[in-house]
């Protein structure tokens, strides 16, 4: 953040340290302004505002330096101040509302802050005002409505990226604050490992990463980007309550009462000159919106910053959460419960599985120093630790894992001459695991990586590559190399980007896919030991366009082929002793498999500065290859077509919008008979909120029309679902 | 021009989103042949309770031999949701005449060997026109009112059909 916020230098460089205060507001109604973002030449930090506006920066290094101001919405501002030692400077900013932001900065696609329009691959965004605006409760929900992003039951979907594998093996890397949180063993994502008020903003990046960030990047990389910790004492309270919507045909009723959720989240923090601290507890607790659907939800979250010197910074966050919840698995079908004559009861459950619940726990540790040698050189040291722990009580077994996965990287940032970036480092992951059905097993990763970025003249070029040992339970290590190579080309007149990137990625399997033995359902699940890493090639082309002041575009045409997909098959093994067929699912490297396709957003202002309309749309083209006796055939559960349309209305301190999302039916399913009942989905949410100094309320719809659909096999999608949210903020 | 872009594109999300959707699908909607009603649990439900069915037999069973000539099969049976005081249900019959449609009890541990003491009729569909008569069912596609009590307090055993009855 600190090489994107602060300019070039202009002072001698100084002993002693001055201090910066001030306030941020809006220049036109001169409201404060929370949570800009402040920060100084040869500050090793940057600093939030409060909910008063005010900031403190510190340790700020005597002579003449330039502070600047971001917030989304607004654009930059800036100021050169002289400091002499020991001084106290008062800098106040008024900051010009802008409907169009064009320079958001990044820090996840290339390990390191940028602009957002010199970045080569594609990057989403979902700020916390947008997160506020929605009031979503829970991370996938703020990912969920991101450009090119679809949520199947919890597991993500870049481009069509993963599928659905019941959150086994991630097709995306889920970084906190830039650290790997993939689970250790099954390499899916626990989307509640942090409350949602703890995010501050969201960025995901689409396509190959694996160039920086290795296995698991293959579809790209959700870095959720925590809240800074302001300076002084503060407290932040937020409380939801909400109910679901009953059926709405009444042979579908499955309970005599209405089900409700609700939740509390409480934050205190104290930032002073060289120590702050944040500390988050909260529950939630859900009825659920069909049978057997109930979960509580608890959390702590604690985070600390150290500024030992003005070039030095050590971040460490540590958070910790338990869900206990009844697990509604499939719906019912006719003969599987009190049907009541229809062939399926999508609120109700298979009475076979009644009484299954699981308990997942999970905690992630992390530590991260940060420390700027000059103006050209800076470097990075984090280490990680990652556990979670699930039992899922079902009949007839009781099926447990419990994975760890210890991470470490070391990274450098140097400017060797100007217009030239060079990122360099190693990682390293241990991960194990001890499970009754993934077994007892360990994986070892080893990478280094390093990435270059040249200027040459308006246009900036990039190339880079990362190469990773991978080792199973100590056995020989397999190499993957991932290169890549951008290019971002600058029109004519600043408001045109072009951008190229083609690079390879991987994915080494998850050590549950390598492993996994179990049943499911009528499938025995047998391991594939010999599993090897899927790979795949991406070309993306982007552009993005300015339009005047009302019309913003960012477009893509993406191309990936894949080889040795990892995908789960279905065979049919026959006893010759006894003739008897079974049915078995195994993960198998498939042999090629391409998905393209293009992706598009337009963020429009069409009548008024109040009104912000944008249109997100993917079109995505599947294709497994023919191999063996399989027919090529699209990949399961990718849609055609995935389009969100959203309009927000804000005047003063009201706001109302709505969302809109069309998802087209899967050209394919897998696993389960393609005859049982599937549309597409077309959801509506719609919301309101009103904010007033350090009080907002918001209330969503979410799925107002209460359209019935399921995007999992046999799984219902949340039903409407009207949820009130109050944060007061001192 | 923009306003009217605007107000087709809502008029557009609202048509697309306001039709659709999951609806009900009646076991007994067309396409399917077979017997369909609710039965109505009265007494007490055994502890020994393994499963309660519903099955049709062309004629009626009057010796040990015909016990097990029923539809459907063995393989595909349903068992009765016994969780409230009443059940909807269909059963998947070949078209044809049936004589008799009963809800046997099966007693836990139930085998082919110990059928005659772990099986008990239960209740059974009765001739509209004479109550203490079997009802016939003829099934040519979906036959639904097919509608009778189960009572847990007036169970008997399959030789009490039979000829000579149990001894």
């Amino acid at each position: 953040m600190l090489t994107s916020l602060a300019v070039a230098p202009i002072g001698a460089e100084a002993q002693q340290t001055a201090v910066v205060r001030g306030t941020v507001r809006d220049a036109a109604t001169g409201q404060a302004l929370e949570d800009a973002r402040v920060g100084a030449q040869g500050s090793a930090h940057t600093v939030a505002t409060d909910a008063a506006g005010r900031y403190t920066l510190t340790g700020i290094a005597a002579g003449q330096v330039v502070v600047r101001v971001q917030r989304f919405g607004y654009r930059a501002a800036a100021d050169t101040l002289t400091l002499a030692p020991g001084d106290s400077v008062a800098a106040d900013f008024a900051l010009r509302p802008s409907a169009l932001h064009m320079e958001p900065v990044v820090v996840t696609a290339g390990k390191r802050s940028q602009l957002l329009d010199q970045v080569v691959t594609s990057v989403a965004l979902v700020q916390d005002s947008e997160l506020a605006r929605r009031a979503v409760n829970t991370v996938d929900e703020a990912v969920d409505k991101a450009p090119g992003v679809q949520f199947l039951n919890g597991q993500v979907n870049i481009r069509g990226s993963t599928g659905y594998v019941q959150g086994l093996g991630a097709r995306v890397l889920l970084l906190v604050d830039g650290v790997p949180a993939n689970q250790g063993d099954r390499g899916g994502i626990n989307w509640d490992m942090l409350p949602v008020d703890q995010v501050e903003r969201v960025e995901i990046v689409k396509g190959a990463g694996s160039a920086l960030y290795g296995s698991a990047a293959l579809g790209g990389v959700v870095n959720l980007i925590t809240r800074d910790i302001p300076t002084g004492l503060h407290a932040r309270v937020r409380t939801t309550g909400g109910y679901y919507a009953n059926p709405p045909d009444t042979i579908w009723r499955f309970r005599d009462y209405i089900g409700a959720q609700e939740g509390l989240d409480v934050t205190g923090s104290y930032g002073g000159d060289a120590v702050r601290a944040s500390l988050t507890a909260g529950g939630r607790h859900s009825d659920g919106y069909r049978e057997q659907d109930r979960s509580d939800y608890w959390e702590v979250v604690g985070k600390g910053e150290w500024l030992p010197s003005a070039t030095s910074h050590l971040h460490l966050i540590g958070s910790w959460a338990s869900n206990q919840y009844q697990a509604p698995l499939l719906w019912c079908e006719h003969g599987q419960c009190d049907d009541r004559g229809q062939s399926y009861q999508p609120f109700m459950i298979d009475r076979s599985q009644a009484g299954a619940h699981t308990r997942s726990d999970k905690g992630l540790f992390a530590a991260t120093l940060e420390h700027t040698v000059s103006p050209r050189e800076s470097w990075l040291a984090r280490g990680s630790w990652l556990r979670t722990d699930f039992t899922d009580f079902r009949s007839p077994t009781t099926d447990f894992g419990v994975a760890n996965r210890y991470g470490a990287e070391m990274r450098g940032l140097v400017r060797p001459t100007a217009g030239r970036v060079v990122t360099v480092g190693a990682e390293g992951a241990l991960s194990d695991v001890t499970s009754n059905i993934f077994h007892d097993h360990g994986q070892d990763e080893f990478a280094a990586y390093a990435e270059s970025e040249q200027r040459l003249g308006s246009a900036r070029m990039t190339a880079g590559a990362r190469v990773d040992y991978i080792a199973v339970d100590g056995g020989g290590l397999s190499a993957v190399v991932s290169p890549r190579v951008g290019l971002v080309l600058p029109g004519a007149g600043g408001t045109l980007f072009w951008r190229v990137s083609a690079g390879r990625g991987f994915r080494a399997p998850s050590l549950a896919e390598q492993f996994v033995e179990t049943a499911l359902g009528p499938f025995t699940v047998a391991p594939n030991p010999s599993l090897g890493p899927e790979t795949a090639w991406s070309l993306e082309v982007g552009n993005a366009a300015q339009f005047g002041t009302m019309v913003r575009t960012d477009a893509a045409l993406f191309w990936t082929e894949a080889s040795d997909l990892i995908e789960p098959t279905i065979q049919l093994t026959v006893d010759p002793a006894t003739g008897a067929t079974t049915q078995q699912i195994q993960f198998q490297n498939l042999q090629r498999a391409r998905l393209a396709g293009l992706d598009v957003a337009l963020y429009a202002f069409p009548f008024t500065p109040h009104l912000s309309t944008s249109l997100a749309y993917t079109l995505l083209y599947t294709r497994e290859f023919a191999h063996d006796t399989v027919p090529a055939q699209p990949l399961a559960f990718r849609p055609r077509h995935l389009l969100t349309l959203a309009a927000d209305y804000a005047w003063g301190g009201f706001n109302l919008g709505a969302d809109f999302r069309y998802t087209s039916r899967f050209e394919r399913v897998e696993l389960y008979p393609p005859t049982d009942p599937q549309v597409a989905p077309k959801v509506l949410d719609l919301r309101a909120g009103y904010q007033r100094d350090a009080l907002s309320v918001r209330l969503l719809v979410a799925n107002a029309l209460n359209y019935l659909y399921n995007l999992a096999p046999q799984t219902l999608a949340p039903v409407r679902t009207v949820t009130m949210t109050l944060t007061w903020t001192y | 021009m923009r306003r009217r872009a605007f107000a087709a594109l809502l008029a557009l999300v609202l048509n697309v989103a306001c039709n659709g959707g999951l609806e009900p699908i009646p076991v007994c909607a067309k396409g399917f042949v077979g017997i369909c009603g609710t039965v109505t649990f009265q007494g007490t439900e055994p502890d020994s309770t393994q499963a309660v069915y519903i099955v049709a037999y062309h004629t009626f069973p009057h010796s040990r031999d015909s016990l097990f000539t029923f539809q459907p099969s063995l393989l595909l049976l349903q068992k009765l949701p016994l969780d409230s005081s009443a059940a909807f249900y269909a059963v998947s019959l070949p078209a044809g005449r049936y004589e008799w449609v009963v809800a046997v009890w099966v007693k836990q541990g139930f085998t082919l060997e110990n059928a005659d003491s772990t099986l008990r009729e239960t209740g059974y569909y009765r001739d509209p026109a004479d109550a203490s008569q079997p009802g016939v069912v003829n099934v040519s596609a979906q036959t639904e009112g097919i509608d009778f009590v189960i009572d847990f307090g007036r169970m008997h055993r399959p030789c009490s059909y039979y000829t000579p009855p149990c001894p």
